[in-house]
């Protein structure tokens, strides 16, 4: 007859792990024969005596002793229920209901473009928003055809400059005029002190962005202790004029060190994408360890 | 003298104020949670007498030091007025400077006991209220000057008279804590085959059952010389007494149940072999009277102090589980009762006394790890949606639920998808994002092996977006965490291309 395990109750999780482990091999757990390190069985669990589980009940058993015992609900604290944290690298937002954290992911962290942090309130607004302001092919495109996607869904009409866009939105879909998700780009500066007047940074400074968006705050400031990194997407010199907005020299730089591929998706997916070389979301100072 | 058949406040600390009741209360816990820690967690207690239960007001007593000295010298006079003189001593007994002056005195002790033996049936009633007085003290000196007094009193339990056993009782009970000196005096004046016999004799008069369980349970705190003290209990009739006293009465009240029920406890928890409190049913009877009493509680017949006969008992069982075999376990249809009432208590005890439901819920751990069908119990009961539900609630009690959880998608595979019908999964989707690391590890564990049942929950994990919080988990600060995430998005991610081919 197999019997369960049974453990003192000193530290059960323990138990189901090896307690021992050196901080150098801390994260290898030893892995089963079928090589999973899955180890859960059913324990059963010895208290003796003195254990801490045991206190209250001891304590109101010696109450009554001393007849001080009360049944009523007095000082009783209320139940208190796990928390959920943010788990995005520099968010230390914990919340004690899922309804709350899941409301916060969605609203600062969900859909955001990993290039300017920018945060936008659905996927296919992000869509958008890369594709124009951070797609360089676009840029080609828009010089010859309309590009520029009305923001309402199922319209489907396409005008050949944001402002455009902007006037038809205003006109026919009656938004307001200072919408906060179509902000036209700006003049961006020359850096040229940088010796690198080829190359146009077509990341967004995101001090720029925080002061027109308000919900990148979160964002923003996690991001400026990282050292700078350039992204170094080449353009053609003759195509810069026609990409409105230039943005000013980055004081933050992007969250990761991709390889530059001009067509390289920088949206944080919603759906994970598998496989090697997708875009893995949330790398901040800890990667990923194997 | 003093009766539980409700618990109620005593009036003896003179409150008029439930406030200072409060404060007093509060006070008394801090210094018992401080005495826990130190190992020394001792209580005494103290009988009322008739008059001032009826009254409601305890005596108020003067200075006593210099009436001690001079009742002393009437009561060595001798005369017809001895009770009066012995009455007065008792309640001037109540004071601690009195009690100081009253060794002090030469032949004291000498005195009363020979009042305690003596040809005066009432005169011994009140010698023995004296000693009470004294043994209750906090003062070593004090109780432990009462020792010439025990040998008398330990033949006094198998006596016929209960009012005056009783006293004996709780005066010995009282004395048991003080030393170990006092202690070991007292076994080796027999003071186990004193209680038995006395249980035995009166075990119709559950005033004198609740004396001795409350006496026994004094000598089983001690932390000295345990196992010699659990080897001549157990040799005793004890067990069996203590077991068929696990009962509420309807008129008495739980005084009884409780006291009993302790000393089992301590029994129990102090010692590994468990055989003979097995043979001797302790386990199945524990398992019965949680179920009546769960019973009680689903019809609103709450028992004020309830919770203090249902903790020693759900320790009983949570301890004495490990020791039975499981063939045992399941030929008795009362441990799948047990299953539910567990669950009652749950509930019932979540929010007005979340230890106990601790406590309950580690004995649903104990009882699905060991017992397969204890495992079906809990679902065809419909009890996972119950336990689903408490989740969220900290305190440790959602860890528990969830290794019960756990126990029944390992030990009942076919299960597993009725339990993801039932929403284990999207809830582990939950539990997954938490904060509390073992919550996040037993999740995953959890995930593990319901992933291995079927594609079809590989799916639906995947429809509920589960693989977007494994990636975040890839992340957690802890090593074991990270791997099992890793080792889990591979797997999914095996899934994935099997589809796309």
């Amino acid at each position: 007859m197999s019997r369960p395990e049974v453990y003192p109750f000193d530290n059960i999780s323990a138990a189901s792990r090896n307690s021992e482990q050196d901080p150098t091999e801390a994260s290898r757990q030893q892995l089963s024969e079928d090589g999973h390190p899955f180890s859960f069985s059913p324990q059963i669990v010895r208290l003796h005596r003195e254990h801490d589980m045991f206190e209250d009940g001891d304590i109101h058993r010696h109450l009554y002793l001393q007849d001080l015992y009360t049944s009523e609900a007095e000082d009783r604290t209320t139940l208190s229920v796990s928390e959920f944290p943010c788990h995005i690298s520099g968010c230390s937002a914990q919340f004690s209901s899922l309804g709350e954290y899941e409301h916060h992911y969605n609203s600062l962290h969900r859909n955001v473009c990993s290039s300017c942090r920018r945060c936008l309130p659905s996927a296919r607004l992000l869509d958008i928003h890369i594709q124009e302001w951070h797609d360089s092919l676009f840029a080609v495109l828009a010089q010859k055809q309309d590009m520029y996607l009305c923001l309402v869904e199922g319209c489907g009409q396409k005008f050949r400059t944001g402002k455009q866009r902007k006037d038809h939105l205003i006109r026919i879909h009656k938004y307001p005029p200072d919408f906060r998700f179509d902000k036209l780009k700006k003049e961006r500066g020359n850096k040229g002190g940088r010796g690198q007047e080829q190359k146009v940074k077509v990341i967004e400074a995101v001090n720029d962005v925080c002061e027109s968006e308000g919900v990148c705050e979160v964002l923003c400031n996690p991001m400026s202790d990282q050292p700078e990194e350039e992204e170094s997407m080449e353009i053609c010199e003759k195509e810069a004029p026609l990409m409105e907005d230039m943005p000013s020299p980055v004081q933050d730089s992007e969250v990761n060190a991709l390889p530059l591929n001009p067509q390289y998706s920088r949206r944080i997916p919603k759906t994970v994408c598998f496989g090697h070389g997708s875009s893995r979301s949330f790398r901040g100072q800890r990667g990923r360890k194997k | 003298m003093w009766r539980l058949n409700k618990i109620h406040h005593k009036s003896r600390w003179h409150q008029n104020n439930i406030d200072e009741l409060r404060l007093r209360r509060r006070e008394q816990e801090r210094a018992l949670r401080q005495a826990r820690r130190d190992r020394q967690l001792v209580s005494k207690r103290l009988l009322l007498y008739e008059e001032e239960e009826q009254t409601g007001v305890t005596m108020e007593t003067a200075s006593g030091e210099q009436d001690v000295v001079s009742l002393l010298l009437k009561l060595q006079r001798g005369g017809t007025e001895k009770e009066i003189h012995l009455k007065a001593l008792s309640k001037v007994l109540r004071e601690s400077s009195a009690q100081l002056s009253f060794i002090k005195q030469e032949n004291s002790m000498h005195l009363l006991v020979g009042l305690l033996t003596g040809s005066d049936a009432q005169c011994r009633l009140l010698a023995v209220r004296c000693l009470h007085e004294l043994s209750y003290s906090p003062n070593t000196s004090v109780a432990s000057a009462c020792m010439p007094a025990t040998p008398y009193l330990l033949t006094f339990l198998s006596g016929p008279t209960t009012k005056f056993t009783e006293t004996c009782l709780y005066t010995l009970g009282n004395l048991c804590p003080v030393s170990e000196a006092v202690k070991e005096k007292l076994l080796a004046q027999g003071i186990i085959p004193a209680l038995a016999s006395c249980m035995e004799n009166q075990r119709y008069n559950l005033a004198v059952v609740e004396a001795v369980g409350f006496t026994l349970s004094q000598l089983l705190q001690a932390t000295g010389a345990i196992q010699k003290i659990i080897s001549m209990v157990m040799c005793s009739s004890l067990p069996t007494y203590l077991v068929s006293f696990l009962t509420p009465d309807s008129e008495f009240g739980l005084g009884a149940a409780i006291e009993c029920a302790w000393c089992l406890h301590y029994l129990v928890c102090s010692s590994e072999d468990h055989q003979e409190l097995l043979a001797r049913g302790a386990l199945l009877h524990c398992s019965s009277e949680l179920v009546s009493l769960s019973g009680a509680v689903t019809q609103g017949h709450k028992e004020d102090g309830m919770e203090l006969l249902v903790c020693p008992l759900l320790r009983i069982v949570g301890n004495l589980l490990p020791s039975c075999l499981v063939e045992d376990l399941d030929k008795n249809t009362v441990f799948t009762l047990l299953v539910d009432a567990l669950c009652v208590f749950l509930q019932a005890y979540l929010s007005s006394s979340p230890s106990l439901a601790r406590e309950t819920a580690w004995v649903l751990n104990n009882l699905t790890a060991h017992s397969t069908e204890c495992c079906s119990a809990v679902v065809t009961l419909n009890l996972v949606s119950p336990l689903i539900q408490l989740l969220p609630v900290s305190h440790g009690i959602n860890t528990m639920v969830l290794r019960i959880l756990a126990n029944i998608v390992s030990k009942k595979k076919e299960l597993c998808v009725q339990l993801v019908q039932l929403g284990l999964l999207s809830a582990l989707c939950s539990t997954l994002k938490m904060a509390d690391q073992e919550m996040v590890t037993l999740s995953l564990e959890v995930l593990y092996m319901l992933l291995l049942t079927s594609p079809q929950v590989k799916e639906e994990f995947l429809r509920e977006g589960g693989a977007s919080i494994l990636e975040i988990i890839q992340y957690n600060d802890e090593g074991e965490i990270r791997q099992k995430a890793s080792y889990l998005v591979d797997q999914l991610l095996l899934t994935q291309q099997q589809h796309t081919i």
